[in-house]
C-alpha cells in the first residue's frame, strides 16, 4: 500500500476548539498575569507597571504563614496519597483477578463523587458529634469527644487524600500495566527478595507516573480554598484563601493575581527541583516496551 | 511456583481504601433519609422529609435547573467541538500535532482556581456580564481536557486499515467518518460526554468565580454549609452524589460495551479506557 502524503487538511476540524481555549483559557490567563504588575484599587488597576504587589506579597507575615501551610499541607496530602495508593494499585494489578471490574469501578465512581459533598462529609465525620467520635464513645475507648479532629491541618489534609487518591490509584496502576507479573517472577527465580523486587523492579517502572501524580495532588492541595475554609480552621489554613479573598472580598485584584502567580512560580520551582531529582537518581531513563 | 501473585497484606489495605473512600459518603446518604434533624448517630429512623424539603424549596428547584442547563449545554458543546478537535489531530500528520494536544490538555494541568479567577478578570474587563453562559464558558474549558483525552485514546486504538480502504473504494473524507468512524467510536464518546456532565453539574471552584447572581447545586451547597447545620443538605448532597453516579454508570455502560463489541467477545476485563486522562498524565 502505497503511503499517503502528509495531511494537513483535517487539523481544520481543531479551530474551534483552538480558538476557544485561546480566547477562554489563554487570554485570561496572559491578563490575569499583567494584572499582577499593575497598581490596584478597588476593582480597578492602572498603570504604571510595578512589582510592589509581589513586595507585599511575600513582606506580609500571613502569605508567608499562609504558603508554609500550603506547602506541609501539599507535602502532607501528596505523600499520604501515594502511601495508600500504592498498595491498592499493586493489589488491582496483580492480585485482583475477578474482582478488579468492580473495584476499577468504585474507586473511578468516587472519584467523580461531589467534591463539596465530601469536604461536608468530612466535616460531619470528624466533628465532635461525628461518626468517629460517636463511634470511639459507643465503643468505650474514650468518654468525652475528641476535639483535635476538625479545624486544623490533619482534617484538610484527609479530606483532600479523599478527594485525589483515587486519581493517584489509578495514575499508579496505569504505570504498572506493562510491567507483566512474569518479570516479578524471574526477578525472583534469580534471587532478589520481596525488598529488592520493589526498589529494582516495581520503583523504577513507577517512578515517572507517581511523581506525576505526586505534583498533581500537591498542586491542587496547595492551591485549594474550599477545603480549608471549612475544615482547616487557623493551622489548616491555605494560601488559595487569599487568592479568593482578593477577588471577592477585597476587590484587589492586582495584588490577588500577585499571590496567585507567586503560587505558579513556586509551583514551577517544585516541579523542576523534582525533574531534577529524578534525573540525578536517573529515574528518569526507565522506559518499558509495552 | 504459582503464577498468579497472591497478596492478602495489599488486599486488606485495598479494603481499607475502599472503606475509606466510600464510607463518609454513604454516611451523608444514611443521614439524608434521618427521621429526626440529627446529622449524626445514633440513627433514629428513615424517612423522606428531607427530600420532601429539598424537592419542595423553590431556591433549590431553579438551582438544580440551572445545573441542569448549564451541564447539558457544556457535554452537548464539548461532544461536537472535542470529537471534531480530537478526530482533526488524529487524523492529521504535522508539525503542529505535539503543540495543540499541549494546548489540549493544559487545562488540566492548573487549578480551578486560576482558571476561574482568570476568566474573572477577563470578563470583567471587557464588562461580560457574569451569568449562566459564562459559568458554561468557564465549564467548556474546565472539561475539555478531559473529554479529549478520552476521544484522542480511542481514535488512536481505531485500525486505520479500515478508513483507507473505505477512501481506496472512493469514500470521501466526510463520508469516511460517519460511515466508518464514528460507527465505532460514538459510544465511547458520548460515553465521554456524560462525563463531562458529571464534571459540569458538579463544579464548585471555578463556578464561584463566574457565577453571577444565578445559583447552581454545589452554589446551594457551599452557602448551606456556611449559614447553618441544616439537615436537609445531606438530601442536596445525595441527590447532587445520585446524578453524577447515574452520568457515569451510562459512561461506564457505554465504554465496556464499546470495549466488548469491538473485542466480540466476553465481558471487557478492564474499564481502563475511561482512565483516559491519566494515562496521558502518567
Amino acid at each position: 500500500m502505497a503511503t499517503r502524503p502528509p495531511r494537513v487538511g483535517p487539523l481544520v476540524l481543531t479551530a474551534p476548539a483552538v480558538a476557544g481555549l485561546l480566547v477562554f483559557f489563554v487570554a485570561p490567563l496572559i491578563a490575569f498575569g499583567v494584572y499582577s504588575f499593575l497598581t490596584g484599587s478597588l476593582y480597578e488597576v492602572q498603570t504604571p507597571l510595578t512589582l510592589d504587589n509581589y513586595r507585599e506579597v511575600v513582606e506580609t507575615d500571613v502569605n508567608r504563614t499562609l504558603a508554609r501551610n500550603s506547602l506541609v499541607v501539599g507535602l502532607l496530602a501528596a505523600t499520604f496519597s501515594l502511601l495508600i495508593a500504592l498498595p491498592m494499585a499493586y493489589w488491582l494489578r496483580y492480585s485482583a483477578g475477578r474482582w478488579r471490574g468492580i473495584v476499577l469501578f468504585l474507586i473511578i465512581a468516587s472519584f467523580l463523587a461531589s467534591y463539596l459533598v465530601r469536604v461536608y462529609a468530612w466535616r460531619s465525620m470528624l466533628g465532635s458529634n461525628g461518626a468517629i467520635n460517636r463511634g470511639l464513645e459507643s465503643l468505650g475507648v474514650i468518654d468525652k469527644p475528641l476535639d483535635f479532629l476538625l479545624y486544623n491541618r490533619f482534617a484538610v489534609t484527609i479530606a483532600l487524600v479523599h478527594i485525589f487518591l483515587p486519581y493517584v490509584i489509578l495514575v499508579l496502576y496505569a504505570g504498572l500495566a506493562p510491567l507483566q507479573p512474569s518479570y516479578l517472577e524471574t526477578a525472583q527465580d534469580l534471587g532478589a527478595g520481596r525488598i529488592q523486587r520493589w526498589r529494582r523492579v516495581v520503583l523504577p517502572l513507577i517512578a515517572a507516573p507517581a511523581t506525576a501524580a505526586f505534583l498533581f495532588v500537591f498542586v491542587l492541595s496547595a492551591a485549594d480554598y474550599v477545603t480549608p475554609q471549612f475544615l482547616g480552621g487557623t493551622s489548616g489554613a491555605l494560601l488559595g484563601v487569599q487568592v479568593q479573598i482578593a477577588f471577592v472580598g477585597t476587590g484587589d485584584f492586582a495584588y490577588g493575581a500577585a499571590i496567585a502567580f507567586a503560587m505558579l512560580a513556586a509551583f514551577l520551582v517544585f516541579y523542576a527541583l523534582i525533574a531534577l531529582g529524578l534525573r540525578l537518581t536517573r529515574l528518569d531513563r526507565v522506559r518499558f516496551a509495552a | 511456583m504459582s503464577t498468579a501473585r497472591r497478596s492478602p497484606i495489599t488486599g486488606v489495605f485495598t479494603f481499607a481504601g475502599l472503606v475509606f473512600l466510600w464510607a463518609p459518603l454513604l454516611l451523608v446518604v444514611l443521614f439524608s433519609f434521618h427521621s429526626t434533624g440529627g446529622l449524626t448517630f445514633p440513627f433514629e429512623g428513615f424517612s423522606t422529609r428531607w427530600y420532601d424539603k429539598v424537592l419542595s424549596s423553590e431556591e433549590i428547584r431553579t438551582a438544580a435547573k440551572n445545573s441542569l442547563i448549564v451541564a447539558t449545554s457544556t457535554a452537548l458543546i464539548t461532544l461536537l467541538v472535542g470529537t471534531l478537535a480530537a478526530y482533526g489531530l488524529t487524523r492529521a500528520s504535522s508539525r503542529l500535532r505535539g503543540p495543540l494536544a499541549l494546548l489540549f490538555f493544559l487545562p488540566i494541568t492548573l487549578p480551578g482556581l486560576f482558571i476561574g479567577v482568570s476568566l474573572l478578570v477577563a470578563f470583567s474587563r471587557v464588562q461580560f456580564t457574569l451569568s449562566l453562559l459564562t459559568v458554561t464558558i468557564a465549564h467548556l474549558v474546565y472539561v475539555f481536557p478531559f473529554f479529549f483525552l478520552i476521544a484522542r485514546a480511542t481514535l488512536e486504538r481505531l485500525d486505520p486499515a479500515l478508513e483507507e480502504t473505505a477512501a481506496d473504494l472512493g469514500a470521501g473524507r466526510a463520508t469516511v467518518f460517519r460511515r466508518v468512524t464514528l460507527p465505532q467510536v460514538w459510544p465511547v464518546l458520548v460515553g465521554a460526554a456524560c462525563l463531562t456532565f458529571a464534571l459540569s453539574f458538579d463544579e464548585f471552584v471555578i463556578t464561584f468565580f463566574v457565577i453571577g447572581p444565578d445559583s447552581t447545586l454545589p452554589l446551594v451547597i457551599w452557602s448551606t454549609l456556611r449559614r447553618t447545620i441544616d439537615p436537609s443538605i445531606n438530601a442536596i448532597s445525595s441527590l447532587l452524589l445520585l446524578f453524577t453516579m447515574l452520568m457515569f454508570v451510562v459512561t461506564f455502560a457505554l465504554t465496556s460495551w464499546s470495549e466488548r463489541r469491538r473485542r466480540g467477545r466476553g465481558l471487557a476485563e478492564d474499564p481502563l479506557v475511561l482512565a483516559g486522562p491519566t494515562k496521558a498524565t502518567a
